[in-house]
């Protein structure tokens, strides 16, 4: 077994490892260092730099440490002599050729070739020729610089290419002395993951484009934070200098990250910088505008909700937040709402679903130990890339299987044991199917047919899934209607009830904190934590108090409904834009203005604040702690770094508390609403500063509302396409905006359609296209290909300024595509 | 003398299939079909057949050494000859391509393997090409392809052109380059016999050690057993270069003294001159000075002399040469071939190659004498792969046994003679 213990003596201190383990981590952990440059634990062994060449009794020659694998009472010697000698030789040869500027390298301070020197390396070089020189700033890509003289040929960074992101992207070129990293046809090396060859690099030849020459490393001030872009939640460094920020830097958090970052998590910071970020907290409301301080802010915006609140009574007041606020910000925006101005008119998303699964909520490290992933209308690549890059990692390991169910193939289908690909809008078909196939119904496959998938092909997936020990189903639940939602939930129950398997989910929303805007209630009908509205208002009062509204709110799409009607006078959107990101896009602006009071409280200024007639400053991620949920269900703290006279937001929200109940608490830091979320929100008792401290600690899950799921049928669609709109990672929206430095990886706005649409409709590939639906108008690329089945359109989302929204209903639509 | 491979090298039309048959080719089949597959390797063990490559590893016992139940495995035919000095392989390839293919069916019988491939270096693309014929005639005569010769046993063979690098002769670079990756050597363990081309169990043979085997099954193990020494059996064949009257491939009885190879074979030194060095076995292997001339040619009595038997290319240096012209020659060689994957082979050739330039410019300062055998030292057994060890053992063994010459190009410096 792979867990076997094994014991091995190292410079005379006894070791017990699991069998397996390389002599190098096995030194580790008594403390012993043996030094290495290209050995990577997450890249596995290659011995090629030499550095950790070790004596191994009855061995003839030298090991390298790196390649070995403990045996039982092995003897190993890291400090004679000869070993001395060999690593002063391997030294003096890394550094033969070595340009030794460190005083200008952006690696030094932090480099393993500076710091073995130090260590184990002779006094003096022997070398008496002229160091070779070669190119000291090779653009790999627009954010990678290489300099080729530093580089020791650790291949660190081309068997990350080729194991990690599985792409050979970067490759060795040439022999011998004139080896060198490159690609292909010398093309950009600009991948989704391209950023982490410059943390791994074990000297100065990786350079972040941004940040050399910058700084010395020293001298920046680094804070542990996490990343504000997607739902993974991934660990990163944020080093600043004189409060600007200089670089992000990976942190590994296995059971987050696996040790890595996409490169919107490192480059895709240039917002803090932006000309559009709002200027200031201002208010039109009685007259011109007028800058207010934070505290006059605070003031001024709960009194006029107060007011209309009084005057036309609570159901006239809403709030719209996002999936993108923290859990502290989310719950006292909440809190104002319900508490201070007693009502439910509270929601942050467009799409249907509820806080708790029928089954466990799985964390992303469940990934490994399970047998079977079944990945269910979800694109990690675009939405959350660092979850593509451990589904890679296990499916190319072996053990764990990985079924992909989707309506249009993806970039994990080549990984997949089983795929299936099922008709654009009929994901509540396809989860009728496999419930009914798993309950063993005998529906399953007429159901499965009407989703565009055979019987058979159902069966199997049925069968994969019986035949497993331990399942995790990964699912996007922002694509999925509301009748798709009912069935998934069906589906969980059906899988949940098979005996001997150990099944459980995660909802992998791209958004930053979408389980945590689920958790703190941000919703119409449940309170934090998971309680539903439904359950009764006795439950709600015993916890939250008399005075607190029971009746529902309304949803997000509902408040614009009833502002249009003039029945809500005021919105407070908080981090949302729905002009951009709301089905109906700009067509909503009439309703927004109409509204008495509309409050915008966001970091950058959008097509929505431009209608508010009160903007609040939102500091956002770099400024502001606070933390978030992931995916997975792992609370961890995002801290800030950069310093900000403006008030973070938390602190604004619980001023706008206190203006309306004096009693109420007034926090010392983010952390003291943390702990006011532990004490009353169900699920988050053990989250505190301590312990979400080293790895972030998980939640437990809300509780699934009792009662039947409401499953509504899809919409048939009257002619036309069924349009799914796609999430794309590198979009041109307000966060990474044309003069950020990701701009190459931007894309031209496609829509994906099946040949045999493309003919009836005489598209070809390639073809520019005209989408039109409900008054709305998308232009695009035609790319006809087998990818999605006959009767649907896929468009990602590529830019704000593509209007997407503007063909979207509220459920999937129907649009017409014709030939531009 | 007793000649198994080049009995009848050089009659005309060998490498066409019905010439070949006229031979005796491809009798060796019936022969191992009608015994069991282990039987074969059996046979294999028993004549003693060490790999004609460079190691001497026995064959047989690579044979056995194939990962048990674990299928399909493949037989990869080293023809990646690049060895300097080295021609025999292509001899053999190029005027009895089909011995290999005998020789191959007969491994891959006995390691019950389906799937064949020669690897040639780059430059042996005419080769390919009269190998290409040879295994088309084979597959249409039925030694090729399913149930040969109605024994139920498939097998076909491919051949494959590298890309004109040295390093791709070691055994794990050649599978990288046979996948369509770069020529690097691989890590060991896992070895090709447990885990080799596409990680399933892969014996990688020679060309030549290939060739041996038709005869070992047909004339029997025992006969092939009483050709040679002790532990050096049957016959070798030696590429004879240098500064010899007649240089060329010599099939010899493992343990013939060196001087006969050298004096009787090759006709003696040019003009007449001085013997000053040999080295017995490709340029990868120490040299050894002409007192040593009479050292049998076989494994072991060329390792006792300090050197090793290898390739079995015999390079033959007189008198008229400095040793340190040579050694700089050869590191030239392993400085363009080093692939450049680990470190003290890398940047150790070259700078062993920068030194030695100097030397022979007459701008040395200090002692580089020894400085050379310190940065040897630094490299020797802490490289990847033997490629780092190939490459000093010109310059260790040069010094000590040519140290004069050495110090002729010091002296001429300290004098300011040399230019």
């Amino acid at each position: 077994m792979a867990n076997e213990p094994v014991t091995l003596t190292i410079d005379d201190k006894t070791v017990t490892v699991p069998k397996g383990t390389k002599v190098v981590d096995a030194a580790k952990t008594v403390g012993i260092e043996i030094p290495v440059f290209c050995y990577h634990e997450k890249l596995g062994p290659f011995g090629c730099c030499r550095m950790c060449l070790v004596e191994v009794e009855k061995m003839p020659k030298m090991a390298t440490a790196c390649t070995l694998d403990v045996g039982p009472g092995m003897v190993v010697r890291t400090n004679t002599e000869k070993v001395e000698k060999a690593q002063k030789g391997v030294l003096e040869f890394t550094l033969l050729n070595h340009p030794l500027d460190c005083p200008v390298c952006d690696k030094g301070g932090e480099c393993p070739l500076q710091d073995n020197t130090f260590k184990f390396g002779a006094p003096e070089t022997r070398m008496e020729f002229d160091r070779a020189h070669n190119l000291k700033a090779a653009p790999l890509s627009p954010v990678i610089t290489l300099d080729r003289e530093r580089c020791i040929a650790c291949q660190r960074c081309t068997r990350y290419s080729d194991i990690i992101e599985d792409e050979r992207a970067l490759v060795m070129h040439n022999r011998g002395f004139k080896n060198e990293i490159g690609t292909f046809n010398n093309e950009p090396y600009a991948t989704r993951f391209s950023g982490n060859v410059i943390d791994i690099c074990p000297v100065g030849a990786l350079t972040n484009t941004q940040f050399r020459f910058k700084a010395r490393t020293w001298d920046l001030a680094n804070s542990d934070t996490l990343c504000s872009h997607c739902g993974v939640n991934c660990n990163m460094t944020m080093g600043t200098r004189t409060n600007k920020l200089l670089r992000i830097q990976s942190r590994p958090n296995d059971r987050v990250d696996d040790g890595w970052i996409c490169d919107k998590a490192r480059w895709g910071y240039d917002f803090l910088e932006s000309k559009n970020r709002m200027g200031m907290n201002k208010s039109r409301l009685s007259g011109d505008w007028k800058a207010l301080t934070p505290k006059e802010a605070a003031v001024h915006v709960a009194e006029a909700f107060k007011k209309i609140a009084d005057e036309h009574g609570p159901e006239s007041v809403g709030f719209i937040g996002s999936a993108y606020g923290t859990n502290e910000e989310l719950y006292l925006y909440q809190k104002l709402f319900r508490q201070g101005l007693g009502s439910n008119n509270i929601d942050h998303k467009t799409h249907p679903g509820s806080p708790g699964l029928p089954i466990a909520h799985h964390d992303l490290q469940d990934i490994e130990t399970s047998d079977l992933v079944l990945l269910l209308a979800s694109d990690p690549a675009e939405e959350l890339p660092i979850l593509e890059l451990r589904l890679k990692k296990v499916a190319k390991r072996g053990g764990v299987k990985l079924a992909v169910l989707g309506d249009q193939s993806t970039s994990m289908d080549r990984y997949a044991e089983w795929s299936g690909r099922y008709n654009v809008g009929a994901a509540a078909a396809v989860c009728e199917a496999l419930a009914a196939e798993l309950a063993g119904s005998g529906a399953g496959a007429d159901l499965a047919g009407r989703a565009g998938l055979d019987g058979e092909q159902i069966k199997t997936l049925a069968d994969l899934i019986r035949g497993s020990q331990k399942v995790t189903l990964i699912y996007n639940p922002v694509p999925l209607s509301a009748a798709a939602h009912g069935q998934l939930s069906r589906l969980m129950t059906a899988m949940g009830q098979i005996g001997e398997i150990s099944c459980g989910a995660i909802p992998a929303a791209p958004g930053t904190n979408a389980v945590g805007a689920l958790d703190m209630g941000v919703l119409p009908d449940y309170y934090p934590g998971g309680m539903p509205l439904a359950g009764g208002a006795e439950a709600i009062q015993a916890a939250w108090g008399e005075n607190t509204p029971t009746a529902p709110g309304l949803s997000a799409m509902q408040m614009i409904e009833q502002a249009e009607q003039g029945r809500l006078k005021a919105l407070l959107i908080h981090r949302a834009n729905p002009l951009a990101d709301f089905p109906g896009g700009k067509r909503l602006a009439a309703a927004l203005k109409k509204l008495d009071v509309l409050v915008v409280h966001d970091i950058m200024q959008t097509e929505t604040s431009r209608l508010a007639n009160v903007v609040l400053i939102s500091n956002g991620p770099g400024y502001d702690e606070g933390t978030t949920t992931n995916i997975g269900g792992r609370v961890q703290l995002r801290k800030g770094g950069l310093k900000t006279a403006n008030a973070p937001d938390w602190k604004l929200v619980s001023m706008m508390i206190r203006a309306l109940d004096e009693n109420a608490p007034e926090y010392a830091a983010s952390f003291g609403v943390t702990a006011e979320i532990a004490e009353k929100v169900p699920g988050y008792s053990d989250i505190s500063k301590k312990s979400i401290k080293k790895e972030g600690q998980t939640r437990t899950q809300p509780p699934v509302a009792q009662g039947a799921v409401e499953s509504p049928s899809e919409q048939a669609t009257a002619g036309g396409l069924r349009l799914r709109i796609a999430h794309r990672l590198f979009a041109q929206d307000a966060i990474l905006d044309p003069s950020s430095q990701l701009s190459h990886q931007f894309q031209a706005s496609t829509a994906t359609l099946n040949e045999a649409d493309a003919s009836r409709l005489g598209i070809a590939n390639g073809d520019p296209v005209v989408i039109t639906a409900g008054g709305g108008e998308v232009r695009a690329q035609a790319e006809v290909s087998n990818r999605v089945n006959p009767g649907g359109v896929v468009v990602p989302r590529v830019s704000d300024e593509q209007d997407l929204m503007t063909l979207a209903a509220e459920d999937a639509a129907a649009v017409d595509v014709k030939k531009a | 003398m007793t000649q198994i491979l080049f009995k009848n090298i050089n009659l005309e039309g060998l490498a066409t299939l019905p010439v070949y048959e006229g031979q005796g080719g491809y009798r060796s089949l019936e022969i191992a079909f009608k015994k069991q597959p282990e039987e074969v390797v059996e046979m294999v063990k028993a004549s003693g057949l060490r790999g004609r490559g460079g190691a001497g590893f026995p064959a047989g016992l690579k044979w056995s050494f194939l990962a048990k139940d674990v299928f399909p495995r493949y037989l990869c035919c080293n023809a990646d000859e690049s060895e300097p000095g080295t021609c025999k392989d292509r001899e053999l390839l190029l005027k009895n391509p089909h011995l290999l293919i005998e020789g191959m069916i007969l491994c891959s019988y006995a390691c019950r393997i389906q799937t064949g491939y020669i690897y040639f270096r780059g430059e042996f693309y005419d080769l390919a090409q009269i190998m290409e014929k040879a295994l088309d005639e084979a597959r249409r005569k039925g030694y090729l392809g399913k149930n040969i010769m109605g024994s139920g046993f498939d097998l076909d063979i491919h051949t494959h052109l590298g890309a004109g690098a040295y390093i791709c002769g070691e055994e794990s670079a050649l599978l990288n380059s046979l996948e369509g990756r770069r020529g690097e050597p691989r890590m060991k363990p896992p070895f090709p016999a447990v885990e080799g081309l596409y990680a399933k169990p892969t014996v990688i043979n020679n060309v030549e050690t290939l060739c041996c085997v038709p005869w070992i099954i047909s004339e029997g193990p025992e006969k092939y057993a009483a050709i040679g020494t002790e532990k050096s059996k049957g016959t070798k064949l030696v590429s004879v270069s240098g500064h010899v009257k007649k240089p060329g491939n010599y099939e010899v009885v493992l343990g013939t003294p060196t001087r006969e190879i050298i004096y009787d074979l090759a006709g003696g030194i040019r003009d007449d001159n001085k013997l000053k060095a040999f080295i017995p076995g490709g340029s990868s292997v120490p040299m050894l000075p002409a007192e040593l001339v009479d050292t049998p040619y076989d494994y072991e009595a060329l390792q006792a002399a300090g050197s090793m038997l290898g390739s079995g290319a015999l390079i033959v240096i007189d008198h008229t040469m400095n040793v340190v012209e040579a050694t700089h020659r050869l590191m030239s060689f392993y400085m363009h071939e080093s692939c450049g994957k680990c470190t003290p082979c890398r940047e150790g050739t070259r700078w062993l190659w920068q030194i030695l330039s100097r030397i022979m410019k007459g701008q040395s300062e200090g002692d580089p004498i020894s400085k050379l055998n310190d940065i040897c030292d630094n490299m020797s057994f802490k490289c990847f792969c033997p490629l780092g060890d190939a490459a000093i053992a010109p310059v260790v063994s040069g010094i000590k046994h040519f140290r004069a010459d050495y110090e002729e190009f010091l002296q001429n410096a300290a004098t300011g003679a040399a230019g």
